[in-house]
């Protein structure tokens, strides 16, 4: 078995696990033998900044706040082709440029179909 | 800036009844204020804003003021029929003595505002308005819908004399929390008996606590 | 039970390291004690100014503020507890997990201070819940946060982990919650909490 040349990687793997496992293992072993468990129906309340919480914290958002937020992003994006692409503007040829423009013109033609669908009236 | 005359002189030609006193201020300052009727002072209020020579732009404070029930010792004359004897003969005689008579003049919450022009640098003006009483006319004409910054110094005095402001966007408690019943600023407030210790009282504080501790040990004595 | 301080000055020449359970538990809490993100009034700017490079609270494991108080250990009432924020700060502290600590800083957190007549001030957080280290003055300067600091560092050392005189934290029987006071018409219902406050009495 010691032979086997996977042995020394599951000594490891058994070490590395320990190494993550004892912490807990202490640490709940602490609780049960030293610190008692007192929970109240205060402590165990929802957190909010010392109010009292009041309604549910599942609401329904707006479905506007998703589209802007994939809208930003896209644009996002291109800011981040569009900087090597300044940059390296002057020593460009002329199918790099082109292809560039064509990503943008995608990108406006994504943006002009959502403003005629309405998405950037916020109201 | 005009004096305060001159200030009334306007605001009576532009609001018809407008009813503008003046108070005059007998200390050094000499800062004598406008007495506005309730039911024009909103009028009036718009005429000191919008007024071109005027054009208080900058509502600066409200003050909140408790006046209370003043007792008046008056001296007057008075006629009497007395019987007499007079020269042997009984008669009905007209005396005339000095009598002093107590009358109680009602106490009343005061709002007292004060006014600067920011586009003509002059000010104070300064205007007051009285409730009917301190109990049950306490309500005022709000000034926020003429000075946006009126609102939370009206929630204030609201919140610390009981003036219910008319007009006002958001009459709530501003310091103290829903459900409170008094109002502390009033100087009939009495505050909760919260005397048990006290290491350093005084004056007040040291009455208040001597009677906490006098009424705790009556307690206990009628407890045993 | 406590090794003899002789022989672990003796064996630390040696190189061998002698400690108890007990000592190392409590090195690890007061290394690491973590305040709550929170401030009433002034002294919480002392309190802010107290973490800062120039006075570095960092030193004694208690740079982390912690925003929730699921993850803080200790409390610093850092100013006035009006009667409206009053039972906020106890439920609060009700939601820290134990052990928990309180110092309260500075005259209004331990008196109402200035205000303590005052018709909307609190005479003292310690009428709701219990108080590790009191700071007075007004506000008090770092260096007395600092000491406060040292002085519940040196509480925390010396306590027990078993017996009668262990903590509330390692005491089943001891209570864990301390009831939120309402906001009665006239006044907080109840005005003090008689089991955490009793009248102290006036030595003249």
């Amino acid at each position: 078995m010691a032979s086997n040349p996977y042995f020394s990687l599951a000594v490891l793997f058994v070490g590395a696990l320990g190494f993550g496992l004892a912490p807990l293992a202490l640490a709940w072993v602490w609780a049960k033998v030293f610190s008692p468990s007192k929970p109240n129906a205060l402590k165990n309340a929802v957190y909010e900044c010392g109010l009292e919480s009041k309604g549910d914290a599942w609401v329904q958002y707006r479905s506007g706040y998703y589209l802007y937020a994939i809208i930003f992003l896209i644009f996002d994006v291109e800011a981040v082709f569009l900087l090597p692409f300044a940059v390296a503007f002057t020593g460009l040829g002329l199918a790099a440029s082109l292809s560039m423009l064509v990503f943008v013109l995608l990108l406006v033609e994504g943006l002009a179909w959502a403003w005629a669908k309405g998405v950037l009236t916020w109201a | 800036m005009k004096t305060v005359e001159e200030i009334k002189a306007a605001i009576e030609a532009a609001v018809p009844g407008a009813g503008v006193e003046v108070v005059p201020n007998p200390g050094p300052a000499a800062q004598h204020s406008l007495l506005l009727k309730p039911d024009t002072a909103v009028a009036v209020a718009t005429f000191l804003r919008d007024d071109t020579e005027l054009a208080l732009d900058f509502l600066s404070n409200v003050t909140g003021v408790d006046w209370l029930d003043k007792e008046i010792a008056e001296k007057v004359k008075v006629t009497r029929t007395v019987a007499k004897t007079v020269d042997g003969q009984e008669q009905q005689v007209e005396e005339t003595a000095e009598e002093t008579q107590k009358r109680v003049e009602p106490g009343y919450l005061e709002v007292v505002y004060h006014l600067y022009s920011v586009a003509k640098k002059h000010g104070p003006v300064v205007f007051r308005m009285r409730t009917g009483n301190r109990t049950d006319m306490v309500e005022l004409p709000s000034m926020t819908p003429v000075w946006r910054s009126a609102e939370f110094q009206e929630r204030e005095v609201f919140d610390l004399y009981g003036v219910a402001f008319k007009g006002h966007p958001d009459l709530r408690r501003i310091l103290m929390w829903e459900g409170f019943k008094d109002h502390p600023m009033r100087r009939d407030y009495v505050e909760p008996d919260d005397f048990d210790y006290e290491p350093t009282a005084h004056d007040e504080v040291l009455k208040r606590a001597q009677e906490h501790q006098a009424a705790l040990a009556a307690q206990k004595g009628g407890g045993e | 039970m406590a090794v003899d301080e002789g022989l672990k000055i003796e064996l630390g020449k040696q190189g061998v390291f002698v400690t108890t359970l007990q000592e190392l538990y409590n090195w690890g809490r007061r290394s690491s004690v973590w305040p709550m993100n929170f401030g009433l009034a002034c002294c919480a700017i002392e309190m802010i100014a107290t973490t800062m490079a120039r006075y570095d609270l960092a030193r004694f494991g208690a740079e982390v503020f912690r925003p929730s108080p699921r993850q803080a250990d200790l409390m610093i009432i850092s100013g006035t507890v009006t009667k409206k924020m009053a039972p906020q700060v106890v439920r609060l502290y009700n939601q820290m997990g134990e052990p928990r600590y309180v110092i309260a800083m500075g005259a209004c957190a331990i008196s109402g201070g200035p205000f303590k007549q005052g018709y909307n001030v609190l005479k003292g957080i310690d009428r709701y819940i219990p108080v590790d280290v009191h700071i007075p003055g007004c506000p008090p300067r770092p260096e007395a946060l600092l000491e406060a600091f040292m002085t519940l560092q040196k509480k925390i050392d010396a306590q027990h982990l078993t017996g009668e005189e262990r903590p509330r934290h390692l005491d089943a029987e001891a209570p864990g919650m301390f009831p939120v006071p309402e906001q009665g018409e006239h006044d907080l219902e109840p005005p003090a909490n008689k089991n955490v406050w009793t009248v102290p009495v006036v030595i003249r």
